[in-house]
């Protein structure tokens, strides 16, 4: 595409995002509607999904929380109060025959402000009609409803509207089960969900999962190694690379290289999880960037001094804080804090060695190719070095270029 | 870590679409630091940690009626103020320790009747005010009266209204209350000489002189008198600011033909949805270039508030008139103004159903516009004139 087509289209891009923010800014401010939480139901043979919308300026109300009393929520207020939203909230909503847990969060922004977004899941089959126990903001709204569309499989969406109940917050023994029909009725309702930040969690090795997912599709993390390990089925001659003749010439420079970041990684994630070093992702984040720009910038014009090992230290000292604002995000159970750190950080290792053993072996089997230093190390390196940039200008300047 | 961001396409095409459509759909918020600001809470005019604090205080002595009045009346003005009817279920909530009215104090009752009022719930509002006046003692409580006389009123029940007014006791706000009666009635050259004794007092509160200014304006306008009218609406506004009076005159002014100056009237008044319909009608009649945007807000705030089943109920009226002004569906219209003018009867609710009925070319629903108006016996020039 020609740069200055591409230009035009970023300043529509930009005119485009403007307007619609204005736009979203200006109903936010103003729209005045009552309380409603949305829930939207999906239901299959065995298994029954909740995705949850409440608004967080009724949370606030019921759960303070706006620490500072500013009036403005920010994330980090909203982030530190998720666990008390979840318990709140599951202790509010009941599925008859089906035990909620939650498994997922998120925020939106809807015409009347910013929402929280709860994903609630249960191996149950929705009974029909399905009997919901709700009480969310019964002591604090009277008015506010929660407004049901539930979705079977192949059949239309049916459409409750669900009346908070006290009885609901006080035992769930008397609370209002409200029919799909809209049907209101007193009977037993289910038992209110576990409470607390996912339960069993620990137990299920899910912390693994969250690591070995976090390397996985965390490219930047993937693109540094790579960047460093993009020479290393070569050996620097007198007379410029070489290919390396056997595999274990290249497994030791590889398994240092890999040994060093891991090494290194782990102490600063750990560092930072126990919350002795914390340091801002507005300062990690376009620093990943930078290694990666400079890893791969050491590939073509040798910039660094030192030996790769070292430098695969260094700069995992600097990704490692990089795993650590995802642990925070993923708000670790105090009781087993230890073993799921370990297990975060077991999961990355784990993803990073399938990672580097897949590398290595292509790597290995291109290094006779003619073309391999100009190409692979050099085009690597070249498209490493762009990819590094934009990032670094996407996390410093706060836009966003790439669609990953 | 870095949160996942949405392709520059995606973001273009979600940005776009909701340009154009104003759809209320949801939009992810990825947040990428800690002190970015997700949410802004509305303000509150008495400090944010003092509303807490009275909260937390409720929250240990629920009993306590007059700390509960108290939160609640905060919350009530609130919700005058902003529009915004999630301060109206909050006050509601302070009250929540009294869920059978005959136990509850008068203060609490009467608190609760007033919700009711501003909900639009009139039968449980005059229900519990009648408790309240029923009580030994408790029919010396003049503002109770003055409260169920103007639900009464907004009900359409007139006769029932002065009965009301009578027992406020003497002074202004009894002969207020019956002047606005008499004038609804047809009694005009009364009411008004009643009406401009009472604003003869220089000593009159500013609230209370506009409302009396509000009621001449509405009496005059209803009269057919336009430069009247006119003056009267301005000197309310010249007292202060006054949104009832604003909304009245904006009105006003659109029926005259003269939608700019309801534009210049309501620029300075938050965006209610009473406001937002005004804006929106008055600026497609000007051809002003805010109209696109505010029709388009308003659609989605009705679209929203929709999703309840009883919202087209609650707000019919204001839905009735989006749907004749701006939509030109006379049938929709006609249905919304129907189910409005079952619960509520203030001159604006029958003038909007006659409108939809003259709309919709339909006989009997003309007929039936002109029978409700007669069984009321309200006098309207303006209805008058669409019928």
């Amino acid at each position: 595409m020609p740069s200055s087509e591409r230009a035009g289209g970023w300043r529509a891009a930009l005119r485009a995002i403007v307007g619609a923010l204005l736009l979203l800014g200006a109903a936010a401010a103003f729209a005045h509607k009552a309380s409603d939480s949305y829930l939207q139901i999906t239901a299959s043979p065995g298994r029954v999904d909740v995705r949850w919308d409440i608004a967080l300026r009724d949370l606030d109300v019921a759960l303070d929380l706006d620490g500072d009393a500013d009036g403005k929520l920010t994330w980090g207020e909203v982030r530190a109060a998720w666990p008390r939203i979840e318990s709140y909230a599951l202790q509010r909503l009941a599925i008859e025959g089906c035990p909620l847990a939650a498994t997922g969060r998120g925020l939106e922004r809807r015409n009347d402000g910013a929402y929280a977004v709860l994903q609630l899941t249960s191996p149950c089959t929705l009974p029909t009609p399905p009997r919901i126990a709700y009480g969310l903001f019964a002591d604090v709204d009277p008015t506010h409803r929660g407004i049901a569309k539930v979705q079977r499989d192949g059949a239309a969406v049916e459409l409750s509207v669900l009346e908070p109940s006290a009885a609901m917050v006080a035992g769930g023994t008397a609370a209002r089960v409200a029919s799909g029909a809209g049907a209101a009725s007193s009977s037993p309702a289910a038992s209110a969900a576990a409470v607390g930040a996912r339960p069993g969690a620990v137990a299920r090795w899910e912390f693994f999962v969250e690591g070995i997912r976090h390397i996985v599709t965390g490219y930047d993390h993937v693109l540094f190694l790579i960047s460093l390990l993009l020479p290393a089925v070569m050996r620097r001659t007198p007379a410029g690379r070489v290919p390396v003749e056997r595999l274990s010439a290249a497994v030791w420079p590889v398994a240092g290289i890999v040994t060093a970041f891991t090494v290194a990684h782990s102490m600063t994630l750990g560092l930072a999880a126990l919350k002795l070093v914390s340091l801002t992702p507005a300062f990690i984040e376009p620093a990943i960037a930078a290694t990666i720009v400079l890893a791969a910038l050491d590939n073509v014009l040798p910039i660094f001094p030192v030996r790769r090992v070292v430098v695969a230290f260094f700069f995992g000292l600097v990704h490692g804080f990089g795993f650590a604002s995802v642990l925070a995000e993923l708000e670790l159970p105090r009781a087993d804090f230890a073993w799921a750190l370990l297990q975060f950080n077991l999961g990355i290792e784990a993803g990073q060695l399938a990672i580097v053993l897949v590398a290595t072996t292509v790597l290995f089997t291109l290094r006779r190719w003619p073309g391999y230093a100009r190409v692979v190390i050099g085009g690597g390196s070249a498209v490493a070095i762009a990819i590094g940039a934009l990032w670094f200008i996407e996390r410093t300047a706060n836009v966003s270029i790439l669609p990953f | 870590m870095r949160l996942p961001r949405a392709p520059i396409g995606l973001v273009c095409a979600t940005a776009l679409a909701a340009l154009v459509t104003a759809s209320a759909s949801a939009t992810p918020i990825t947040p990428s630091r800690d002190d970015e600001v997700i949410e802004v809470l509305p303000a509150t005019s008495s400090g944010r940690s003092e509303d807490r604090q009275l909260r937390r205080r409720l929250a240990e002595r629920p009993g306590d009626a007059r700390l509960a009045a108290a939160v609640a009346e905060r919350y009530l003005a609130q919700a005058r103020e902003s529009g915004d009817p999630r301060f109206a279920g909050l006050a509601l909530a302070a009250l929540a320790a009294w869920p059978d009215p005959v136990k509850a104090p008068n203060e609490i009752l009467l608190l609760r009747a007033t919700l009711e009022q501003y909900l639009h719930e009139f039968d449980a509002a005059v229900a519990h005010l009648r408790i309240l006046l029923a009580r030994p003692g408790g029919d010396g409580n003049p503002q109770a009266w003055l409260t169920l006389a103007t639900v009464l009123r907004v009900q359409g029940r007139y006769a029932d209204s002065d009965a009301a007014c009578h027992r406020i006791g003497v002074g202004v706000y009894a002969s207020a209350c019956l002047a606005e009666n008499a004038a609804l009635r047809g009694e005009t050259a009364a009411a008004r000489r009643s009406l401009q004794e009472l604003l003869a007092d220089a000593r009159l509160p500013p609230q209370t002189r506009g409302w009396l200014l509000t009621s001449l304006a509405e009496l005059e306008e209803r009269d057919g008198r336009a430069a009247a009218a006119d003056a009267a609406y301005r000197s309310v506004l010249r007292l202060g600011r006054d949104t009832y009076a604003a909304i009245a005159y904006a009105d006003f002014l659109i029926a005259q033909k003269r939608p700019a100056e309801a534009l210049a009237v309501l620029k300075d008044e938050a965006r209610t949805d009473t406001v937002l319909l005004r804006l929106a009608i008055a600026a497609t009649r000007a051809n002003a270039p805010s109209g696109e945007r505010d029709v388009a807000e308003m659609r989605e705030r009705i679209a929203l508030a929709n999703e309840r089943p009883e919202a087209s109920v609650f707000h019919g009226r204001e839905q009735a008139m989006f749907a004749l002004a701006i939509d030109r569906d006379a049938e929709r219209a006609l249905a919304l103004a129907r189910g409005d003018v079952a619960r509520q009867r203030e001159p604006l609710d029958l003038l909007v159903f006659a409108e939809a009925a003259r709309a919709s070319g339909r006989r009997d629903a003309i007929d039936e516009a002109r029978r409700l108006k007669s069984s009321l016996g309200l006098h309207d020039r303006r209805i008058d004139a669409v019928l």
